[in-house]
């Protein structure tokens, strides 16, 4: 027998992700239920884009330090408690970013044109950002709407291509992939952007294009065993073992990138605008990667074996040997396999596959004669 | 089948290579967003009942009044009801702020006296010879409409008055209260102006340019009452009579304190409801006033919800974090994809280098043709669709690897490989460019930037796919290299190895 990597590498694992989801939904419902209580308890941090206020940014000195800061604040009248003060460190030097709440316009010329002074620049070196409350809650709602647009959509277009319970487990998962997310960053207290958003938003984009891919390999795995009585569960198993391999390479090819962005862009770099973006996105991924085997499939055998043409065959799982010979072969181990030995099994998938795996459909009789 | 192959191949080679080659050379250059530029960014969102066609008007009006400014590459984007106006290079925000923010209402005022403009530029000196003429005013008093009796003004410019400027037309003394000088906007006279009697709210809103007698005039209905022709009928009153307050007879209308036609009245009231304003109109002349009068009778209240100015360096220290970024995560991702797929992996870098061009292309035409601007979220965007890409290949490599060490013949799966992957691909990929436009179509902002790019990037990845990895891959594995066994990382399954071979 080879190595785990070896198998994993050559796609022909055997894990019996249908058998353990029991497991899985408890870990998962844990988890949410953990993250969803921090939001109860801790709520998001909103940024200025969703609370409005006024934002200014300028490369620091030795001088502005954040008591210096607050002081300006406070000579300028502004009560300096609410003032959010973060230091961003780049290549270039340090940033100093301050957050205050809504300002007058010639309040916020005054803090602008102070700031300028104590590093020794111009006004106009000083990032200036208004923002409106309005703006945030509007922006809320355009991504809502955006959002349920979307499902309405993907529903559609996956209970054409492929079948309404696939729509229905595939919404599962992304729902379970923005709960988490959302949860992780009330939990770790992360600034909620514009950039937030847009990142929440490309994650479902992500869960779901990794939920299609494997329904596409279980849809073509249905038409593959329709001749031979295989449960739904071993549809599923079989199905997630072989694009598991495919699975594990995209993601690992989309985390690398984002990955780089985190940390090359944005804590060597210091580019921070990149980081929420980067965070947001990182923990979508993976949520996204783990939800499309663990959420999405699942669900959907539970929704199929409920099913008339599926519920006969309800919990009957292939494991092990059998699961590889459901997938080399493309047939149930044959009944006098079953009752032999494990040897005997092997043997039965070693032969079994030359004529199984190329026999091709039968080719259609010729309609003109000859 | 080959040979359909190899010119697919070439000539997708080819024409990638042109059109980035033909960009180079032109010079066309992806324009970057205020983020990685610098300057100010202003959205405006309409308060209260605007209707969709005095928001279009107000987003022109706002547009010429940025242009008129000289703000390099304004980009003045109308975003669901939302507008947003990024001014480039605009350092502050009170001058951005200044730009946009004005009210924009249209208003008439008596025209008391007119003169030649003495600082018109050339450009502007050359509209009065299209747009003044004729004093003829007996053609056309009225309009071809049942209704009845129309009045008519008929705008007539330089020959009513022309007074020196220095003499009579001082802005800073001598003007009694509510006077004031404005310029014409295009015919290069100055007025000097009574107050304003009325705004552009006694027109209703369905002012249209239309062809009376051969010429363009304007047409535009009077609101019922006293808000409406009441107080147009007052001010054409006093212009018919010429008296102190209104000698030359003309009604100015005014928009953000530039007369844009000053008609003579021809009527003391307008009974008919309706006021046709005639003169040497050009057609765009004509369609232009229609716009601001169906402006000016529905004025759009903007809401500034939000301004942003970007200091450049902060923009730039962003753009080369995430470029630097980018190309890391990109090689990271083209290491690993050797190390896992050997040679096959060639195929993918290759055409990741593709799509980089396609993209870069893309974008800089877009940049130069339709103004699209390239943000930091935008630049996030395209990062991320770099998974996207890749994952073509993978599941593509992965198929083959599948059937490959079932035993199949490389030459044999590569085309039954990718037409299993080219349907997966399609599907994914249809949800992807579905959120994108989603996103694209229901959001403003930076949120929409990221959706144009991310969907941009999935196109790209599409045609890359289809045109040039599913020939190279084929045609790769016909060679025979590549059938001699572990080059691709693809060992024959341990369990075919006895029967296989």
């Amino acid at each position: 027998m080879s190595t785990r990597a070896q198998r994993l590498y050559r796609g022909e694992t055997t894990i019996d992700f249908y058998g353990r989801r029991k497991r899985l939904f408890v870990f998962s419902g844990f988890l949410l239920v953990m993250l969803l209580g921090s939001l109860l308890v801790q709520g998001l941090n909103l940024g200025i884009d969703f609370k409005g206020g006024v934002s200014f940014e300028v490369q620091t000195n030795k001088t502005l330090t954040s008591d210096k800061a607050r002081e300006i604040l406070t000579s300028l009248e502004i009560p300096s408690e609410g003032a959010k003060i973060q230091f961003l460190t780049s290549s270039e030097g340090e940033r100093i970013r301050i957050q205050l709440g809504a300002l007058e316009e010639s309040v916020r010329l005054k803090v602008q044109t102070a700031l300028a002074d104590e590093v020794k620049l111009k006004a106009e070196d000083v990032s200036v950002a208004t923002v409106s409350s309005s703006w945030g809650r509007n922006l809320t709602q355009q991504a809502l709407i955006a959002l349920l647009v979307f499902f309405a959509f993907v529903i559609l277009f996956i209970s054409i291509r492929f079948e309404s319970r696939m729509a229905f487990s595939a919404i599962a998962a992304v729902v379970h992939d923005i709960g988490i997310s959302v949860g992780v960053y009330s939990l770790l207290q992360l600034e909620v952007t514009p950039a937030t958003v847009v990142a929440f938003l490309t994650i479902m984009g992500y869960s779901l294009y990794d939920t299609i891919v494997v329904y596409d390999k279980v849809q073509e795995n249905v038409a593959r065993f329709s001749g031979s009585k295989v449960s739904y569960g071993n549809i599923l198993n079989v199905s997630t073992n072989q694009v598991l391999m495919r699975s594990l390479n995209t993601s690992i090819s989309s985390v690398l990138p984002v990955l780089s962005l985190l940390v090359v862009g944005s804590w060597i770099l210091g580019a921070r605008a990149l980081e929420e973006f980067a965070i947001a996105l990182l923990v979508g991924l993976i949520t996204g990667a783990y939800s499309s085997i663990y959420i999405a499939v699942p669900i959907l055998g539970m929704l199929k074996e409920r099913t008339p043409v599926w519920s006969g065959m309800r919990g009957e799982l292939a494991l092990k040997d059998e699961m590889a010979h459901l997938m080399n072969v493309g047939a149930p181990v044959g009944r006098r396999a079953k009752r032999s030995s494990e040897g005997v099994v092997e043997e039965v998938g070693a032969i079994a596959p030359m004529e199984a795996i190329l026999s091709h459909p039968p080719r259609p009789r010729k309609k003109t004669r000859r | 089948m080959i040979r359909r192959l190899v010119i697919t191949l070439v000539a997708t080679l080819v024409v990638i290579g042109g059109v980035f080659t033909a960009n180079l050379v032109a010079g066309y250059k992806p324009s970057l967003g205020l983020d990685l530029q610098g300057g100010a960014s202003v959205t405006l969102t309409p308060v209260g009942d605007f209707d969709d066609a005095a928001l279009t008007v107000a987003v022109e009006i706002i547009r010429q009044r940025v242009d008129s400014i000289g703000v390099a590459e304004p980009e003045i984007v109308r975003q669901g009801d939302a507008v947003v106006v990024n001014l480039p290079g605009v350092k502050d925000q009170q001058r951005a702020l200044e730009l946009v923010g004005r009210s924009g209402s249209v208003e008439m005022r008596p025209v008391i006296q007119m003169a030649e403009n003495p600082d018109a530029t050339p450009s502007t000196t050359a509209a009065p010879g299209a747009t003044t003429t004729t004093t003829g005013a007996a053609t056309s008093t009225t309009l071809a409409e049942p209704a009845g009796g129309v009045g008519s003004a008929r705008r007539v410019a330089t020959p009513v008055t022309t007074v020196p400027a220095a003499e009579n037309v001082d802005p800073n003394t001598g003007l009694p209260p509510g006077q004031t000088v404005l310029p014409g906007r295009d015919d290069g006279m100055l007025y000097l102006v009574g107050p304003a009697e009325a705004t552009g709210e006694v027109f209703s809103n369905d002012s249209s340019a239309q062809i009376d007698a051969g010429s363009w005039v304007v047409v535009a209905q009077l609101r019922k009452g006293a808000d409406g022709e009441g107080l147009w009928n007052a001010l054409a009153t006093k212009c018919y009579n010429g008296g102190a307050d209104c000698p030359t007879k003309a009604i100015a209308i005014v928009l953000d304190g530039e007369v844009i036609s000053a008609p003579v009245v021809q009527e003391p009231t307008f009974t008919g409801g309706s006021v046709q304003i005639s003169g040497s109109f050009t057609e765009r002349d004509a369609k232009d006033l229609a716009k601001i009068l169906q402006f000016g009778a529905v004025p759009v209240k903007f809401d500034i919800p939000t301004v942003q100015t970007v200091s450049a360096t902060l923009g730039s220290d962003s753009l080369r974090a995430a470029i630097i970024a980018g190309l890391i995560g990109v090689l990271l991702v083209m290491i690993f994809l050797i190390f896992y797929y050997r040679i096959m992996a060639l195929v993918a870098v290759g055409g990741l280098v593709l799509s980089g061009m396609l993209l870069w292309s893309a974008i800089s035409w877009l940049s130069k043709t339709n103004g699209l601007a390239l943000t930091l979220s935008g630049t996030a965007g395209i990062i991320i669709s770099i998974g996207v890409t890749v994952d073509t290949y993978v599941v593509f490599f992965e198929k083959l690897k599948d059937d490959v060490g079932k035993g199949r013949s490389m030459r044999n799966s590569a085309v039954r490989g990718f037409n299993s992957a080219w349907k997966t691909i399609m599907t994914a990929n249809f949800v992807s460019l579905l959120a994108a436009v989603i996103l694209w179509w229901l959001t403003v902002g930076s949120v929409r930037g990221f959706a144009f790019f991310m969907g941009l990037a999935t196109v790209v990845g599409m045609i890359i796919s289809y045109f040039y990895t599913r020939p190279a891959v084929i045609l790769l594995s016909r060679t025979k290299m590549m059938n001699k066994g572990h080059l691709f990382g693809v060992g024959v399954s341990q369990s075919n190895e006895g029967s296989g071979s």
